[in-house]
């Protein structure tokens, strides 16, 4: 071995430093990363709807549904928090938008629309949670229900904390046209929150 | 090494199958093993020629020839494994079909309940026999016919397997929409066999044990008949009993009106219900009743097995006529 | 005049070696913690081992009663998988992958931090039901309703969800760093054809990973909820429905069993080529049967379930028996590339030629169970415990022994003694054996599994007890490692870079590597860029097809060589 052959590829602590930034070429690491981790994710909620839907199957036709006495399922509401998450996709977007062309100031009034509308879904969850008469312990249609939406709701919540750092490093100027891959990996996550919810939203509300 | 495991191990080949299905299972097992046992010699002979024959030899620095691969090579040993996959998946799926073959008219419908840890076979004459932790339960088929078992879990999963008959069904608790399993086969030679629970079910799982007995029609109908009416068929082991006594109802009133047994223990009252009256025997001290013993409703008999006694005084009744049909008992050191 | 000296301040940064080791990022370390662990693991659950064959030796109770058997082999079987072979396949997964792709770290040096500490975390919470009135007693595997509110009363079956879902979630995170450092740090020249075949596995593991253990993880958190707040999942009592739980378990838990062989196989397809000193024959078609296993593997998992009578038999008995040829792909390049090679039987190859020899066994009983017929009759028999661990002991265990010596020179600069590890292989071999093959016969003759006790007159008390002779042959044959590793430690003969001739890039750094790993990458221009740069150019049959090089950069390539 010749240290002409070996020289073909110098590595090192300089090269290693860089190479851990960036990868070695294309979409950044940390966002490969939070795309397979919503991967993993889209798997565990399969999970949860394997559930609810073996439920519906083996529970008798025109029987599936909120247990005896208690209220139907509020669906004005529910589309009503459909609206809001999708919007809040839509406002994400313009806030990642914003700081590719450097614009932190968009960047922050965006990321907080999406944060009070993200807040403002959890909360209209809760209250829909108050109004239904059943809990999680009233029959198959319950435990599916609240499990569904009760996980779908944590990962909202997990959103939003996501959001409020991505909010609390744009206020301090950490983000610029070139270095904003958290803002990039929080608004991935927050899209596949969107699209599972339009998922839970059509198969309980919807599907029935 | 392995030779003398697999000598020690007795062949490797299921139980001599005592059903008609189980004899093609039989079957289909033996060829997968015959493959099996071709690619086994073939490669693990392979290896052993490889270790002794391409062994590197001290000093030897030449290099061997460096083949990286040969599709046509890749694509064989890709198609005929292929081929006896399939093969092999035919002749199962032929196979399962005698296992899962259903008659038009099975010559026996038994309901099998499993719970925790034993069964209950419900005959459908009306006869019940429920078993007990060490007391199995025997379940009677008629043998040459189809039986069919309808399988119920009153609790937990379980499952109903008979190796001798090569076959297992899981019990499942299906609650109210569910159906239970089935299970069918023919039986082809009288005979006795074991059977025990093949799901881990908790505690004793290890307990939950059973027997099947094979007979001819006739003496299972006559088998049947006597469970009905209330007799124990005659089973392998009675009589562990060191202490009998008997005692007889006629006419409403009990044959003997005292009888004496050892104290602190255990013992047995063979009790014959003479009439169609319903009667049964009781032992009391004072106000309290130390035994209670199955009401026989119509003439019949059975086996009290009374826990001991200690020293003294009771009494014995009939609880059914209890102002004209009473006695005494003693139990002396 | 004066003269003003600047110097830098010559201090070396030190911390002491428990906070270094706690608080590390560095893959290396972490790997050598997760190996550690797993072993630590290991020997417990191997007590456990001895436990139920001690117990099992011959007809009656004598040891345990029933309750604390179920326990053990509760046990036994989740710390064996969990925490035992996935962690410590995982650990050299961690040390060599980077090295063989001649990068600097993994890509998520924290988070591979996390992953690890979570399993001692999950590991503790799991045995922890032993203090808190008994653990988990239901089996690895937890059917409900079994583990449902009104029977599973046992608090440590909490535990154990909580504990698995912990560890669950380190394999997540774990799968997340595995692939995105496969597809982002990999040297220049490195295409993902001339990855190492382990690194293959390795990414293919992953995916397994990251599909398959979410969906356990959401059976675990509805059972919890089963359990400890009403709900209705799997009780049927209350509308819910017990084989959903074996459809959700076994949709995770099949591409478990390929999550737990994938990488002991990749570690055999590494030392066999180094050892009979020729490549892996079919290097392509080896990374497709690897890509078609993980595929298959979510398509076959009812196979578990043959006998609930609720599963289209048929479909899974297909793509059950399909995987067989795969398989079978993989196991026929192994022989050829031993074929015509001039092997070295070193400690290293004992256990990888063992792997072979042992998961043939185990590969070949799994075909016979994919038979729904046959599976009827051997199904929850010891016949099943016989093919789990020929796959699971003879396979992967033998995997991981193989990849502790062929890796410890590497990790710690040592060699490990080899006449030991000839010893410690044959009782090793010998005694699994022993144990194991027996039980084919006892499934075969009916003996179901998961039983505290069998009655005297069934016959199977010889099998049983020979079997668990074997038993404790293995537990005998982990002295001489033992001592082999403390006594390495210590005063091992040094090792050197590259021992073994190795072919791929670990072997072209110091042992153990520098922080950083490389100083200096060779050029990557094949799967084996170590034994280009060893051997040279050599004669034509030596260069892969797919060589991209033009002749100014080969005639310097060769001008290069010594």
């Amino acid at each position: 071995m010749t240290s002409r052959t070996m020289q073909a590829h110098p590595a090192g602590e300089h090269e290693a430093a860089a190479v851990m930034q960036h990868g070695q070429s294309g979409m950044p690491t940390a966002l490969v990363g939070m795309l397979l981790f919503i991967a993993s994710e889209v798997m565990f909620f399969a999970g949860l709807f394997a559930t609810y839907f073996n439920a519906r199957a083996s529970v008798g036709a025109g029987q599936w549904g909120p247990p005896e006495g208690a209220h139907e399922l509020d669906l004005p509401l529910a589309a009503v928090l459909t609206a809001i998450l999708v919007a809040s996709s839509f406002t994400m977007q313009f806030g990642v938008w914003a700081i590719r062309r450097g614009d932190t100031g968009k960047l922050k009034l965006w990321t907080g629309i999406t944060l009070a509308l993200g807040a403002l879904f959890l909360a209209g969850q809760l209250y829909d949670y108050s109004e239904l008469g059943f809990g999680i312990s009233d029959g198959v249609f319950g435990t599916t229900f609240y499990t569904l939406t009760g996980f779908h709701g944590a990962h909202v919540f997990g959103g939003t904390v996501g959001l409020t750092i991505v909010l609390a490093r744009a206020m301090r100027g950490q983000f610029s046209a070139r270095n904003h891959v958290a803002v990039e990996a929080v608004s991935m996550y927050w899209h596949f929150v969107d699209v599972v919810w339009i998922g839970v939203f059509s198969t309980i509300y919807l599907l029935r | 090494m392995l030779v003398l495991a697999l000598a020690a191990s007795g062949c490797l080949l299921p139980p001599d199958p005592a059903t008609e299905a189980g004899q093609d299972v039989f079957n289909l097992y033996l060829l997968v093993l015959a493959l099996a046992g071709i690619v086994f010699i073939g490669v693990e002979g392979f290896i052993i020629y490889a270790m002794l024959r391409y062994r590197r030899q001290p000093g030897d620095d030449v290099l061997p020839e460096q083949l990286h691969g040969n599709n046509t090579v890749e694509i064989i040993w890709t198609a005929i494994p292929t081929v006896i996959v399939l093969i092999l998946f035919t002749f199962s799926v032929i196979t399962l079909g005698e296992v899962e073959a259903r008659a038009d008219e099975p010559g026996a419908t038994i309901e099998v309940e499993g719970f925790q840890w034993q069964w209950i076979f419900r005959y459908e004459e009306g006869a019940t026999v429920t078993g007990a932790i060490g007391d199995p339960p025997t379940l009677l088929v008629p043998v040459g016919e189809p039986v069919r078992l309808v399988l119920t879990s009153l609790d937990v999963n379980h499952a109903f397997y008979v190796p001798q008959f090569l076959i297992k069904r899981d019990l499942i608790p299906v609650g109210e929409h569910g159906v239970p399993n089935e299970l069918e086969f023919t039986v082809t030679e009288e005979g006795t066999y074991s059977g025990q629970c093949a799901e881990f079910c908790g505690d004793s799982h290890a307990d939950m044990t059973f027997i099947v007995e094979a007979m001819p029609r006739a003496a299972y109908d006559e088998a049947i008949a006597a469970l009905a009416a209330g007799e124990e068929p005659p089973t392998g082991d009675g009589g562990e009993c060191e202490v009998n006594v008997e005692i007889k109802a006629e006419n409403l009133a009990f044959d003997i009106d005292s009888f004496e047994v050892p104290a602190d223990t255990a013992f047995c009252i063979a009790f014959e219900n003479l009439e169609n009256v319903p009667h049964n025997v009781a032992i009391y001290s004072g106000g309290d009743a130390l035994f209670t013993g199955d009401i026989l409703d119509t003439a019949g008999s059975v086996v009290y097995e009374v826990p001991a006694l200690p020293a003294g005084e009771y009494r014995f009744i009939c609880d059914v006529h209890p102002q004209d049909m009473v006695g005494d008992v003693t139990a002396t050191e | 005049m004066a003269t003003t000296t600047l110097e830098p301040r010559a201090g070396t940064y030190r911390r002491s070696w428990v906070i270094e080791w706690l608080t590390t990022v560095d893959h290396k370390k972490i790997g050598i913690l997760y190996i550690v662990n797993s072993f630590l693991f290991f020997f417990a659950a191997g007590i456990l081992a001895l436990v139920i064959r001690t117990e099992l030796a011959v007809p009656g109770l004598q040891i345990v009663d029933q309750a604390t058997y179920n326990q053990a082999f509760t046990m036994h079987g989740t710390i064996m998988l969990f925490l035992f072979i996935i962690p410590a396949l995982s650990g050299f997964g961690n040390y060599i992958v980077p090295l063989m792709l001649g990068a600097p770290d993994m890509a998520f040096p924290r988070i591979n931090a996390l992953s690890f500490w979570l399993l001692p975390l999950g590991g503790l919470l799991i045995f922890s039901g032993y203090l808190f009135g008994g653990a988990a007693a239901e089996g690895w595997t937890g059917y409900a309703p079994l583990t449902g509110q009104e029977y599973g009363t046992t608090p440590g079956t909490d535990l154990w969800i909580i504990g698995l879902t912990l560890v669950g979630t380190a394999s997540i995170l774990g799968a997340v760093n595995f692939i995105a450092t496969i597809f982002k740090m990999r040297a220049p020249g490195m295409t993902l054809f001339r990855m190492p075949i382990f690194v293959w596995t390795v990414l293919v593991t992953a995916v397994l990973i990251l599909l398959a253990t979410p969906v356990l993880a959401a059976g675990l958190i509805a059972l919890f909820i089963d359990r400890n707040y009403g709900g209705s999942f799997f009780d049927p009592t209350v509308g819910g429905n017990p084989i959903l739980w074996q459809h959700i378990f076994w949709f995770f838990g099949h591409p478990e069993v390929y999550i737990v062989i994938l990488p002991a196989m990749g570690v055999v397809s590494e030392i066999l080529p180094v050892f009979s000193r020729k490549p892996l024959f079919g290097y392509k078609a080896f990374v497709f049967a690897t890509i078609a296993i993980g595929l298959l593997s979510f398509s076959v998992w009812a196979h578990h379930m043959f006998t609930t009578g609720e599963v289209f038999l048929p479909f899974f008995a297909f793509m059950t028996a399909l995987i067989a040829v795969p398989t079978g792909v993989k196991m026929f390049n192994w022989l050829a590339t031993l074929w015509r090679g001039k092997l070295m039987l070193a400690t290293p190859m004992l256990f990888a030629l063992g792997f072979v020899s042992m998961f043939l066994i185990g590969g070949l009983s799994g075909v016979m169970l994919s038979s729904p017929p046959i599976d009827f009759h051997v199904q929850d028999t010891y016949f099943v415990v016989a093919h789990l661990h020929y796959v699971f002991f003879g396979g992967s265990v033998f995997g991981v022994f193989a990849a502790t010596y062929y890796w410890f020179p590497k990790m710690t600069g040592r060699k490990l003694n080899e006449p030991l590890g000839k010893v410690h292989f044959w009782i090793h071999f010998i005694g699994f054996n022993l144990a194991f093959f027996p039980m084919h016969q006892l499934g075969l003759d009916g003996m179901p599994r998961r039983i505290s006790d069998y009655s005297p007159d069934a016959g199977w008390t010889l099998l049983n007890f020979v079997s668990t002779i074997g038993a404790f042959m293995v537990a005998v044959s982990i002295i001489p490692f033992l001592i082999n590793v403390i006594a390495t430690f210590i005063n091992g003969e040094p090792a050197g870079d590259d021992p073994w001739e190795g072919n791929t890039l670990e072997w072209a750094t110091t042992s153990p590597p520098p922080p950083y790993n490389f100083d200096r990458l060779p050029p990557i221009h094949s799967e084996r860029p170590l034994f280009f740069l060893t051997h040279g150019h050599g004669h034509a049959a030596e260069r892969p097809a797919d060589l991209e090089e033009t002749e100014e950069e080969d005639v310097e390539h060769r001008g290069g060589l010594v």
